[in-house]
């Protein structure tokens, strides 16, 4: 094997690499907006400012009192599923509850409430950009592999590998809670028909609390993952939304598993789109893949809605 | 004629509003980004313009009447600049119109300006086209994109003699205008061009991209960006071990405070072109520099200058002009010559450029997680470091 070609290989994989670190986590973040859509049949356009949320949260226990971003994921989750709990508790289910001209306000409602979150943000933090600065933001693990007698050398970010490891871990603890607990029962019940939930005797108001609280909490998870490697900014959510409902669009909307791959399935076209075609559409790659998905496979990549 | 300058002191009547029956107040209409990405930009103008006229108001202010700058948020996007700049100019009747942050907005903000024939002050706004369209209501503070690079280029004469280049910028007028005059500079000097990528601004992971120009071995990695991609790009190029001479960036990015605590120790030896440091020797320089950190707590870049600077040319331009219309104020801005915190302020032609202010640009480097000037030699404030050292080997 010639050192072009190795060189090729080793741009491939690292390529590849980078775009499964990243699709994970994606996922986490199309996760929280999969699970809403499944549930409420509404799409949560305040996502990505609650993933703001999150990381305002873990910048100040950072600064405040030094506390590592992955332990904070402790203080996030439960933080973000109170917040998530009380947005459908006093905001989103007594505009849900009326009678409207739009059937689909709660969505408007949704855009309101990020705004007021990255205004307050604003407010409290000013427009500054703010970081996590760990100590292991840019530490790499680096692997040499031996291909066809010439080395290839590749090369892991830790902080992506640990955002990696534990968008999975909770990906399978979703899993499980929705499948084994009755809780969960509930909540796929109440996805599938709310009305024969309810005269099955199930509270399908507390569940929706509950399934907005555990979406936030997700994406906040995702949030508390991203500050090491990346910064924040009051503004920081709108993007990061867009990216959402493109991941949920692509698993087929309320597909848990299918979020997953939507996650991965846009970080790798992101990554080897940057790479091999122009990195200055980076962005329009994952909406014509959302494109192609909503022409040819409308019910996204795993054809069936499920919680 | 006589229908403008009744309009124009109705306007000022209207501006100046009852509960100021008093005291005059003369308002001048500035859009600005205060939501949004660029909205760390816009605050830190904002603040720049208001100590200014605090400043020229505890002095008197101009021809007896207090100056205000009707700050509005624009959010970086370039209908909504558009549309308050409409406003200002056909509701408000502001005779003058002075600001905004990004290339794409002032580009919008000029065009209107030029239409309703109200002078215009482009403050930040460097896409080369702004001030090459011929248009007469358009006046530039900054110089343009791709005289941003003059330090670097002289720096690439004397001292650096690169052979090979790499060019990463950001999609935007601001980056597209900036690289475009590197590219040109490269090819008129036998540089070769080995990598030359756009990118989308906001974007987490560049390590793909970056991977490439690892490959490609390049003595210079020159960067554009607008905003924290700069401490990103730095960051992964640290982690993937690329080592060139030097990473160059094109000013904005590299020259925020924010860019020294988010890269940390990846911005060292960092060089960047820019237009100011508190270190250049004009007058008031170091002491705007000084107060703005002290009354703010926070560091300005050249972003808070430039609208500082702003502020005194307005004020200047308001007391030069005959009568504060738009005819006679676009007249006297013509004729500004004044010297600023930022640097001398003078309009002139050449080229395709019409109306631009000119000046000469710095280089500066990270070193000891601070910024230094290194670049011209006169106006240095260090010693460069160059080749700036392997990653491997630092510390």
């Amino acid at each position: 094997m010639t050192p072009q070609l190795a060189g090729q290989i080793e741009l491939f994989v690292q390529v590849v690499i980078a775009g499964l670190l990243l699709g994970g986590l994606y996922s986490l973040i199309g996760l929280g907006m999969s699970l809403i859509m499944g549930v409420m049949r509404i799409i949560n356009l305040a996502h990505g400012e609650l993933m703001m949320v999150a990381m305002y949260i873990t910048f100040l226990l950072f600064s405040l009192i030094h506390m590592d971003p992955y332990l904070s994921l402790f203080v996030v989750l439960p933080a973000l599923f109170l917040i998530g709990a009380a947005l459908q508790k006093y905001l989103i289910t007594p505009v849900m509850d009326v009678e409207s001209v739009l059937p689909q306000n709660q969505v408007l409602l949704t855009v309101g409430i990020g705004m007021v979150l990255s205004n307050l943000a604003q407010m409290v933090f000013s427009a500054d950009y703010k970081s996590v600065p760990v100590s292991y933001a840019s530490k790499t693990i680096y692997w040499d592999v031996n291909v066809g007698g010439q080395t290839i050398s590749l090369s892991f970010n830790f902080p992506f590998l640990v955002a990696f490891g534990i968008a999975i871990a909770l990906g399978a603890a979703l899993f499980l809670f929705l499948g084994k607990t009755d809780i969960g029962r509930m909540i796929r019940a109440t996805a599938q028909d709310k009305r024969a939930a309810a005269i099955m005797g199930i509270n399908t108001k507390r569940i929706t609390y509950i399934t907005f609280g555990l979406g936030a909490a997700l994406v906040g998870a995702a949030g508390t993952l991203l500050a090491p490697v990346y910064y924040l900014y009051p503004a920081i959510g709108g993007p990061f939304t867009s990216k959402a409902f493109i991941i949920t669009v692509l698993g087929g909307m309320g597909n848990i598993a299918g979020a997953v791959l939507g996650g991965v399935v846009l970080g790798l076209g992101e990554s080897l789109g940057s790479v091999y075609i122009s990195l200055g559409y980076k962005d329009a790659f994952g909406f014509i893949i959302f494109v192609l998905v909503l022409i040819f496979l409308p019910k996204g990549l795993l054809g069936k809605s499920s919680v | 004629m006589k229908k403008t300058l009744a309009a124009a002191v109705a306007a000022l009547a209207m501006a100046a509003g009852p509960a100021a029956a008093q005291e005059k107040v003369v308002k001048i209409g500035v859009p600005l980004p205060l939501t949004g990405a660029e909205a760390k930009f816009g605050e830190m103008e904002k603040q720049a313009y208001e100590m200014a006229a605090e400043e020229i108001n505890a002095k008197g202010g101009v021809k007896g009447h207090k100056i205000s700058f009707d700050i509005q948020d624009s959010g970086g996007k370039a209908e909504t600049a558009t549309a308050i700049v409409e406003k200002f100019v056909t509701i408000n009747k502001y005779p003058f119109v002075v600001g905004e942050y990004t290339s794409q907005c002032s580009y919008s903000v000029a065009a209107v300006a030029e239409k309703y024939k109200v002078p215009y002050l482009v403050v930040t706004g460097a896409a080369d086209k702004i001030t090459q369209q011929g248009w007469k209501y358009v006046y530039r503070l900054n110089p343009p994109a791709s005289l941003y690079n003059l330090g670097v280029f002289s720096f690439f004469e004397t001292v650096a003699k690169p052979k090979t280049i790499a060019i990463l910028y950001e999609n935007t007028d601001f980056g597209n205008s900036t690289s475009k005059a590197m590219k040109e500079y490269c090819k008129a000097h036998g540089i070769k061009i080995v990598l030359d990528e756009g990118y989308q601004a906001g974007a987490v992971d560049f390590k793909p991209i970056l991977q490439k120009v690892k490959s490609e071995r390049p003595d210079i990695v020159y960067m554009v960006s607008y905003l924290m991609d700069a401490s990103l790009l730095m960051r992964q190029s640290k982690e993937l071990d690329i080592n060139p001479q030097a990473f160059i960036g094109g000013g904005a990015g590299h020259t925020l405070p924010e860019f020294l605590q988010n890269a940390a120790e990846a911005s060292e030896y960092c060089m960047s072109a820019t237009l100011w440091t508190p270190q250049v020797k004009y007058p008031g320089a170091k002491e705007f520099f000084d107060k703005f950190k002290a009354k703010f707590g926070k560091e300005p870049d050249y972003h808070g200058v430039e609208a500082y600077a702003a502020a005194y040319v307005t004020a200047d331009t308001l007391k030069r002009a005959k009568e504060w219309t738009p005819e006679a104020i676009r007249t006297a801005l013509a004729a500004t010559d004044l010297m600023t915190a930022f640097g001398p302020i003078k309009f002139v032609s050449w080229d395709q450029f019409t109306n631009q202010n000119r000046m000469e640009t710095l280089v500066l480097q990270v070193q000891k997680k601070k910024y230094e000037t290194i670049w011209p030699k006169e106006a240095s404030s260090a010693k460069y470091v160059y080749p700036a050292p392997k990653w491997r080997d630092r510390k």
